[in-house]
């Protein structure tokens, strides 16, 4: 059933970003060719500026839409009309969660590699693909020594971007779910909500750290980090560490607003 | 006991009103029952509470025993008195959207009723009238094999040449064994199909019979005595 509600999900989005990401292939190729045709005659000219203008407003347009869709999608298929399908369908409250928070987190990144792929198409040509080709082996050497533990810390910061995805899609969930229950204003009460539980959170981080730095835990930490210009082996278990605890604590916040959501979505829920 | 749909001491208030009193109901199996009111009068209400869509104040909604749940949702088909289709998917989306949610949905029924109703299953939600979204949903509705029907103001926003079709399409395509529950303010149109009536007013249970009682004791069609129970 997840694997249903996924499929939904993404045949309900896929006609806003896919037209979205291929405007921007389109758009980068368009600029790329005044680039390469002749820059001194197109750079100033109208059709490239034009050409220009356009492609960086999709890219603001694409993340834009992103948070849109994000927002959308929460507010009409659960809560609008069309929760009367959705919540009568019949799989467990928490898997419209779990359907919507996966869809989310795949679009955002795939929204960041086509925006990345849109400028890598922008600025490449003959002479970079050339050196890349040539530097690649020699990139791939530089990180050799750091071995194993280079790739832990790589998949810590993968896993940490993913998560972070997850918790701010999580945190903006909760606050629509509870602003809800406003009988008007519902967007404007789901706003304070959002700001509210930002500021909880921002201090919950500030009075740890502040109880870890008088309790010292830090101090390793500090003097790991100093340690960074001695060497990777001295400083990657520390790094290695700090993003496990960011994880964790990433972790911690984004399992508050997915049970916290699902029970008002499960025990709390008043649909119009 | 075997009612399909069961309320006790069923309560709901929202900020201002008080939408069901304390209502105790019963449902029994195989029947197709008539929830008559006026508007406001809290039908919807009780449906919505069937279906998990509202949460209760105080008591409870029991459909075979069950809170309302995935193993209720399974073998009730919800026709809310709203459109809740979405706009952007074609009417064979959404059937196939029915088939995987619902192991009960039978495709070729739900064709088949398009293709008597001049449906055409290419077109988009979004370019279709009130009155044919509405026909839509009552076909997916009722091409499911469920033992509970709830059908919330089903034929109010039909024109009256395309309601006895309705109805027969109800009729026609519910299984002997299962029950129908159907909300309406339009009395005539569906007599003919009731065997029972429940009367809702103000949130309380107001009068429930079967419409044989009705027309033997009181000799009285349903219609004449709604009109009576709720003059105002």
């Amino acid at each position: 059933m997840l694997g249903n509600l996924i499929k939904y999900e993404i045949r309900a989005t896929r006609r806003i970003f896919l037209p979205l990401y291929g405007l921007i292939l389109v758009f980068a190729l368009v600029n790329k060719i005044f680039i390469s045709a002749n820059y001194d005659e197109f750079g100033g000219s109208v059709p490239f500026t034009v050409a220009m203008t356009i492609y960086v407003l999709l890219i603001a347009a694409l993340f834009v839409m992103t948070l849109v869709v994000l927002i959308q999608r929460f507010q009409k298929n659960l809560l609008g009309d069309e929760g009367y399908l959705s919540f009568t369908l019949p799989v467990k409250t928490h898997m419209h969660l779990d359907a919507k928070t996966i869809v989310t987190v795949m679009w955002t990144v795939l929204s960041l590699i086509v925006a990345a792929l849109s400028i890598f198409l922008l600025a490449v040509d003959a002479n970079t693909l050339q050196q890349m080709r040539e530097g690649w082996p020699s990139f791939l050497r530089a990180y050799e020594p750091f071995g194993a533990s280079f790739y832990g810390v790589l998949a810590e910061v993968i896993i940490l971007a993913l998560f972070s995805i997850a918790e701010v899609t999580l945190h903006i969930y909760l606050s629509i779910a509870v602003g809800n229950f406003s009988s008007r204003h519902k967007l404007l009460a789901a706003f304070g909500v959002f700001l509210g539980v930002s500021v909880v959170e921002q201090v919950v981080t500030s009075l740890l750290m502040n109880a870890g730095v008088r309790a010292s835990i830090f101090s390793d930490f500090f003097v790991g980090f100093g340690s960074m210009r001695y060497g990777w082996d001295a400083s990657a278990p520390v790094l290695a560490g700090f993003l496990g605890v960011q994880i964790a604590y990433t972790l911690v916040f984004g399992a508050l607003f997915y049970f916290f959501t699902d029970w008002i979505l499960s025990r709390k829920l008043n649909l119009e | 006991m075997d009612s399909i749909l069961e309320c006790r001491n069923l309560t709901k208030y929202f900020p201002g009103c008080l939408a069901l009193n304390s209502v105790n109901l019963s449902i029994p199996r195989g029947r197709i029952v008539g929830l008559l009111g006026p508007n406001g009068s809290g039908k919807t209400t009780l449906i919505k509470l069937a279906n998990g869509l509202l949460t209760p104040n105080g008591g409870e909604v029991l459909i075979e025993g069950r809170k309302p749940g995935v193993e209720t949702k399974k073998i009730v088909s919800y026709l809310p008195e709203r459109t809740y289709l979405n706009d952007w998917m074609s009417v064979q989306g959404i059937i196939d959207f029915f088939g995987d949610f619902y192991a009960d949905f039978r495709k070729e029924k739900a064709y088949d009723m398009l293709g008597r109703l001049h449906i055409n299953p290419r077109d988009r939600l979004k370019t279709m009238s009130k009155g044919t979204k509405e026909k839509v949903q009552l076909i997916l509705v009722m091409s499911r094999e469920a033992e509970l029907y709830v059908l919330d103001e089903p034929i109010g926003g039909v024109d009256p040449a395309a309601r006895d079709y309705i109805l027969d399409t109800i009729l026609g395509n519910y299984s002997e064994n299962a029950t129908l529950v159907i909300s309406t303010h339009l009395i005539t149109d569906v007599e003919k199909i009731l065997d029972d009536v429940i009367f809702i007013n103000m949130g309380n249970i107001v009068l429930t019979s079967t419409v044989d009682d009705i027309r033997e004791k009181e000799k009285k069609s349903v219609d004449a005595l709604f009109r009576e129970v709720f003059k105002c």
